[in-house]
């Protein structure tokens, strides 16, 4: 009797080990591309920028981090807030490494940007996928030949409709500039209908940004 | 056929890169999984081509295991940037998501499919 009870109770045990050891073999039966790290063709850096009226603008932008890897980019992208959780007024930018998110940098001040201006109730249903698209582009150097003149991105969170520009490096390069916008309409899937404007930083600064002119529109 | 496109654009032969780190100190040790020291080293092509990523690929790797973990340098980031706080929350930090970030992180850790 005591026997049987025990070879029963040895059965369920070696049951249970097996069951783990299955466990432990599904862990590592993660496709190989999933356990290592892909490299970007650059290094990214994420900036934040907080509206703090005791600090000029330049002090209101605080460089996060750097990434260079599929991975890494994820890994900070799924720890910090989505562009619509942000405050109104804050803004996120994602340039190259060594490029600031500003026109005064030398490798914007020849350029300019395509925006993006958003309706308001946009920040719920396009906002997140529109710079999360905007980055995926930019990071898998989806404007192939014309990505080196792509310098980075910004997204402004602001109570009048939220903004999204890509800033290109030169705005006399006018096909690099319409090849970009082109796919950048196609990959946010922004209907022919809709136009979207590219605008010389040298015009922005000098003009309130909304009336800035088109230099190019796609 | 011929060579690859790939192999056809590499019409220079160039050294591999490479680099040497010597590390003094287990501080100077990455802490984060699955780097080395002086930075993640990756096979490359010397001269190179463009490393294009498709949206899909991008997309597939969003939740890997590795894509999963914080980020590299998480304290560094400013708390009200990171998920699962309110938004206003700079003007008075409770002392608890202060004092215990780890706590904040680990309900995610929990919910890993594996």
């Amino acid at each position: 009797m005591l026997n049987i009870r025990s070879y029963n109770s040895f059965y369920k045990l070696v049951g249970e080990i097996e069951k783990k050891e299955e466990e432990i073999a599904n862990l590592e039966e993660f496709p190989p591309e999933l356990l290592i790290k892909h490299p970007l063709q650059n290094t990214w850096t994420l900036w934040y920028y907080e509206n703090d009226r005791t600090k000029n603008w330049e002090q209101n932008q605080r460089e996060i981090t750097s990434f260079d890897t599929a991975e890494d980019f994820w890994s900070l992208y799924n720890h910090i807030k989505a562009a619509s959780e942000l405050r109104q007024g804050c803004d996120y930018s994602m340039f190259k490494q060594g490029i600031r998110p500003m026109w005064e940098d030398d490798a914007n001040k020849n350029g300019g940007r395509w925006l993006i201006n958003l309706e308001k109730k946009q920040r719920v249903t396009d906002l997140d996928h529109f710079w999360l698209e905007i980055l995926l582009c930019m990071i898998g150097e989806a404007f192939n030949e014309y990505s080196d003149d792509v310098c980075g991105a910004v997204v402004n969170v602001r109570p009048k409709g939220d903004k999204l520009g890509v800033w290109t490096a030169d705005c006399d390069r006018s096909q690099s500039v319409i090849e970009i916008g082109r796919k950048l309409k196609e990959r946010l899937r922004i209907t022919s209908k809709v136009t979207i404007g590219y605008q010389i930083h040298k015009d922005t600064m000098v003009k309130a940004g909304s009336l800035t002119k088109n230099t190019y529109t796609v | 056929m011929s060579a690859s496109p790939i192999a056809r654009q590499a019409t220079h032969s160039q050294s591999i890169p490479s680099k040497r780190i010597f590390i003094n100190d287990p501080k100077e040790l990455p802490t984060d999984y699955s780097s080395t020291p002086g930075g993640t080293l990756y096979s490359t092509t010397p001269g190179g081509t463009r490393i294009v990523y498709e949206r899909a690929f991008l997309m597939n790797l969003r939740n890997s295991p590795i894509s999963r973990t914080p980020p590299k340098n998480m304290p560094s980031i400013p708390a009200d940037l990171l998920k699962g706080t309110p938004a206003i929350t700079t003007m008075a930090p409770s002392p608890i998501s202060k004092d215990i970030p780890v706590i904040e992180e680990s309900p995610e850790q929990f919910e890993m499919d594996m």
